[in-house]
């Protein structure tokens, strides 16, 4: 990753904002050297020295206001055309009768991500194809939050009872990093998500996978863990496509093992943080929605065989 | 230099640009849920017009009312002054009668603030002119009392000027209020 | 016309025979309620300035646990609150109460008392704002409160009602106050102090005024709609009960952005007392500094949704708010170059007062610029929300106001207390606010581009993220130890201050016409005044302005 996403642009869209960014941040610094340079020239140049006679009192010039009432006005114009033009690069219109690709609700504090065509479902990792404009529509299930891929596209907020669109696309395979922007309450800072950006044939093979339901457990410890998950009522909240669990209170975890990261990414997906976060969820996101079982170390150790289990 | 009491009447002058800007965002929110209601009740099915109408034409009297008492001030009539300002006190409390005994039915018939969003927007805009008119009744009350104990003299009467400029403007926010409210919304 | 002029009479009043605490709290002199506004807000100020520090400590290294989430959110919430509504807006009335008057040959405010309730009301706001800390947790929506987070089902515990109460209570003082500046520098004036002949320092708390008078209202309607949501169970900002939430962030703002012009029209007032008498010129361009100031305030009223570029408005309107608010930028750039201009050919003494406001030109603009950034909106879409709006917002609130506010301090504090400060201390003051200052935000700039978002309690260990935040939080240590040495500077140059003298700047206001400190009806006698620097035509009758201007 880039260490200034909004400088490594990796769609179109983001390329719009990150030219437009370039260019007025060129003009902008050009203008405080300008300001800066005449303060310094003023302070050096105009400083009192002993025995310099009185300063002449001038009261103004209005060619001078006039001036530097026009110039800047005649910047912000040009300003002004290439604002519209970077704003039909990076949101363009959506075309009459086009549906969206992907429905992503915002949670506190996680994404949920449904794909409206093939009804594929995932949570804070966004699989897309590359060189597609896939066009997203984000809501909330509480408050607000907001939807910021810097390398993709235009950040905007997941408003509850206004539905919002916008583009996202990546020109080349990657991992593009992005983050609730808004704050949503106690765990914000742990809202993040990624997009993982994939040639057509290894989005066509992920996809796949996350439809299938994935094969029962098969050895004791993971079999015992999804007895757990049923009777700890982990049902309550999450889902696991084949089980009786089918809510969204928290992600689905049908295809958990296939993440890299849990969390809201507050923790990387291994069998030894997944253990932690188990046992301990407030020692990883504090004060998150998920609550502490109190497991013992034993049936944290099957709980984890099972989910690890879930490719 | 501008004399003292052109400086109360400048202030409440200012006072009452304020105050209109914060009834402005309470009518804002009324229409906007107008235009975008829920379930439930609306100004047409809840809002008896006719009734408030009765009870409005008592507010709007009231403005005619105190303009005839600071008529009988500046002519010095004490009496005329008394006699007025009475009625003016009286006229815009039978306009709170008036609201009071709306808000009882709305409320006995299961209309309360927080049924919908038209009763929310609704009770909170009337309810703050309400309060705004309750206010304004303090005020004249206590321009009577002092008017009754010959205390209102020429130079403190801008006191009053000042009082009668908010019973005037607090008039003018129920003539945009019962017009947005009831005759408009609870006829659409 | 007699060369003396009687000062303006305010409505009769006994001076207050009373002495001690209670001389204070009865009182209804401005100078004394203008001195209260600035300890207040000198007090908050510093509880401001440690939930900052709070905030740095939790911020200092990825993955820290120093605070919880919870109370990392109600320091930032409390934080902006404090510095917004308690330090940065009572300073800067509390120089406005103190100085209009004398500014304009008065005896006090129009309105005494309610100038005194001015005061206390807010400070009453202030006070239930802080009883949150012990009636069961301070609000910790952030100081915008964005619903439906701040609302009862998302923030169950009472601290956004007190925060609701505490900012209606500020809201009503800060109202009151307005219209007393207004009738105050509208019927007060001295005998030939026209409008045209104002200091610009009035000029702007005049134009501030009737920000407030406006503005105001706004945030009080959207509060008690606030209110009604979270008492009555109503839900006009709730979308679970078909309310709207951004109706909520349009009331907001509406009142959001006028306010911060209200933070900092009256430092642009102190910039342009500041800048022309240490530069021994008058003003440049008068009448473009004051009109431009009333173009501010009009545009202000027409760009509260570029805070909204981020919610999904349509395209017209990001348009139609993106070019208004880049208009704002013309009028406050006029404002930067007459600044400027006014240095042209001075004679610059470089006094703290003057350090500062040299200093401000400078963090002002490069906050103005960065606003630019936003007004173009499709950048806001990328910069909104994360720390690249956070250094915006301080360079403007902090490079701007408070560096206005300190220049203030140093030009008035002779005026004030009658004694000198430290220049050598101030010196050092200076040095270790500006240094301090940008260590703490430019990197900010950085960080937000690298994609940290504000409001976030810790952060990923990403590329430079550990390394700009421990520069950031040093130079807030920084910061913090600039204002124990200013509180230090206050106490040394109370207690051994050289005497000021009556006008130790040799400046040609009104308010160095009389001693330091004023007597309680501030003038035994005015000076006359025939244009707009009284004291420079009485030390120069043969080259007075008014003379000067014919020629």
């Amino acid at each position: 990753m880039d260490p200034i996403p909004v400088f490594a642009p990796a769609s179109p869209l983001a390329h719009a904002l990150s030219a437009l960014l370039v260019g007025v941040f060129a003009v902008l610094v050009g203008i405080f050297l300008l300001v800066t340079t005449l303060v310094i020239y003023m302070i050096v140049r105009y400083r009192d020295r002993p025995g310099a006679p009185e300063a002449r009192q001038i009261f103004g010039w209005n060619a001078l206001e006039v001036t530097w009432t026009l110039i800047p006005a005649g910047i912000l114009a040009v300003f002004s055309v290439f604002m519209v033009a970077a704003d039909r690069a990076a949101d363009p219109l959506i075309p009459p009768g086009r549906k969206p690709d992907l429905e992503v609700i915002g949670h506190q504090w996680w994404w949920e991500i449904n794909y409206v065509a093939s009804g594929a479902v995932a949570a804070n990792e966004i699989h897309i194809p590359i060189g597609k404009s896939i066009l997203i529509e984000l809501k909330s299930a509480d408050v607000i939050h907001d939807f910021w891929a810097p390398e993709l596209g235009r950040k905007i907020d997941a408003v509850p009872g206004h539905p919002n669109t916008l583009w996202i696309e990546a020109d080349a395979p990657g991992t593009y990093l992005g983050t609730c922007a808004e704050f949503c309450g106690v765990e914000h800072a742990w809202m993040r998500f990624r997009v993982i950006a994939q040639n057509e044939a290894d989005f066509d093979t992920w996809q796949r996978a996350q439809l299938a339901i994935p094969p029962a457990p098969s050895a004791p410890d993971a079999l015992a863990g999804a007895k757990l998950f049923a009777d700890k009522t982990c049902i309550n909240c999450h889902s696991i496509a084949g089980t009786a669990g089918n809510q969204t209170v928290g992600p689905d975890l049908t295809h958990i093992a296939s993440r890299t990261m849990l969390a809201g990414e507050a923790a990387r997906n291994t069998p030894e943080e997944l253990f932690r976060w188990l046992k301990q969820p407030d020692a990883i996101k504090p004060q998150s929605h998920m609550p502490d079982f109190k497991l013992t170390d034993d049936e944290a150790h099957q709980l984890v065989a099972y989910l690890e289990g879930l490719k | 230099m501008i004399s003292i009491r052109e400086r109360g009447k400048m202030g409440v002058g200012l006072f009452i640009l304020s105050e209109a800007n914060f009834f402005l965002l309470l009518i804002v929110a009324y229409v906007y849920y107008h235009a975008y209601p829920g379930q439930g009740p609306t100004a047409a099915s809840a809002l008896n017009t006719a009734r408030t109408a009765a009870f409005s034409v008592a507010l709007f009297a009231s403005s005619a009312t105190i303009f005839m008492a600071s008529r009988a001030a500046r002519r010095g009539d004490s009496g005329g002054l008394v006699r007025w300002l009475a009625i003016t006190i009286a006229l815009g409390t039978l306009f709170i009668f008036g609201q009071a005994k709306e808000y009882y039915d709305l409320i006995e018939s299961g209309v309360g603030v927080s049924r919908n969003l038209f009763a929310t927007t609704f009770f909170t805009l009337t309810g703050f002119h309400g309060l705004h008119v309750i206010i304004g009744l303090v005020a004249l009350s206590i321009t009577l009392a002092l008017a009754m104990a010959g205390k209102l003299h020429p130079e403190t009467r801008d006191g009053f000027g000042a009082v009668e400029w908010y019973w005037h403007f607090v008039d003018a926010v129920w003539v945009v209020v019962f017009s947005v409210v009831y005759l408009w919304s609870a006829a659409s | 016309m007699s060369q003396i002029v009687e000062a303006g009479v305010a409505p009769a009043l006994v001076a207050s025979e009373r002495e001690g605490l209670l001389a204070w709290i009865a009182s209804v002199d401005h100078k004394q309620i203008g001195i209260l506004y600035m300890i207040s807000a000198m007090f908050f100020f510093l509880i401001g300035g440690i939930e900052a520090l709070v905030i740095r400590i939790q911020l200092l290294a990825p993955g820290l646990h120093i605070v919880s989430p919870e109370t990392f959110d109600q320091m930032f919430t409390m934080h902006g609150t404090t510095m917004i509504f308690l330090f940065v807006m009572p300073m800067l009335t509390g120089f406005s109460t103190y100085m209009v008057p004398l500014m304009i040959g008065a005896r006090d405010m129009a309105f005494p008392r309610l100038n005194a309730m001015s005061f206390w009301i807010q400070l009453f706001g202030g006070i239930i704002l802080y009883f949150s800390f012990v009636a069961g947790g301070a609000p910790s929506a952030g100081w915008f409160a964005y619903t439906p987070l701040s609302e009862k089902a998302y923030s169950s515990l009472a601290g956004v009602d007190y925060w609701i109460l505490g900012l209606a209570c500020v809201g009503i003082g800060t109202l009151a106050g307005g219209i007393n500046f207004v009738v105050t520098i509208l019927c007060l004036r001295v005998e030939g102090l026209t409008i045209r002949r104002l200091p610009l320092f009035v000029w702007m708390t005049l134009v501030n005024s009737f920000l407030m008078i406006f503005a105001l209202p706004l945030i009080n309607a959207a509060l008690a709609m606030l209110l009604i949501d979270r008492f009555f169970n109503a839900h006009v900002f709730d979308p679970a009960g078909g309310g709207s939430a951004l109706l909520w962030q349009h009331y907001f703002w509406s009142f959001g952005h006028p306010e911060v012009y209200i933070m900092i029209l009256p430092a642009f007032g102190i910039i342009s007392e500041v800048i022309p008498v240490f530069s021994r010129k008058p003003i440049y361009g008068y009448e473009f500094v004051a009109a431009s100031s009333v173009a501010i305030a009009f545009l202000s009223f027409t760009v509260w949704a570029h805070h909204m570029f981020a919610v999904g408005m349509s395209h017209v309107a990001n348009l139609a708010f993106g070019v208004a608010s880049m208009l704002i930028a013309v009028p406050t750039g006029i404002k930067i170059f007459n600044w400027t201009a006014t240095m042209y050919g001075g004679r610059i003494r470089f006094t703290t007062a003057m350090k500062f406001a040299i200093a401000f030109l400078i963090t002002f603009t490069i906050g103005g610029l960065s606003g630019i950034s936003f007004a173009v909106f499709p950048l806001d879409w990328q910069l909104t929300d994360t720390y690249y709006l956070v250094a915006h917002f301080h360079y403007v609130l902090f490079g701007g106001s408070v560096f206005g506010i300190f220049a203030g301090f140093y030009y008035w504090f002779p005026k004030i207390s009658g004694r000198m400060l430290s220049e050598r201390l101030g010196t050092w003051h200076f040095w270790l606010t500006f240094i301090g200052f940008n260590l703490t935000f430019f990197i900010q700039h950085v960080l937000g581009l690298a994609g940290m978002p504000r409001r976030v309690f810790t952060y990923p260990d990403l590329p430079g993220w550990y390394a700009m935040n421990m520069i950031s939080s040093i130079g807030a240590f920084m910061l913090g130890i600039s204002v124990l040495l200013l509180l230090w500077i206050v106490f040394d140059g109370i207690n051994h201050g050289e005497p000021a003298g009556d006008n130790p700047w040799d400046a040609w206001t009104l308010e160095w016409a009389t001693t330091s400190p004023p007597p309680p009806d501030n003038f035994d006698r005015v000076p006359p005044v025939h244009g707009r620097r009284p004291l420079w035509d009485l030390a120069h009758p043969d080259r007075a302005d008014e003379v000067m201007a014919k020629l």
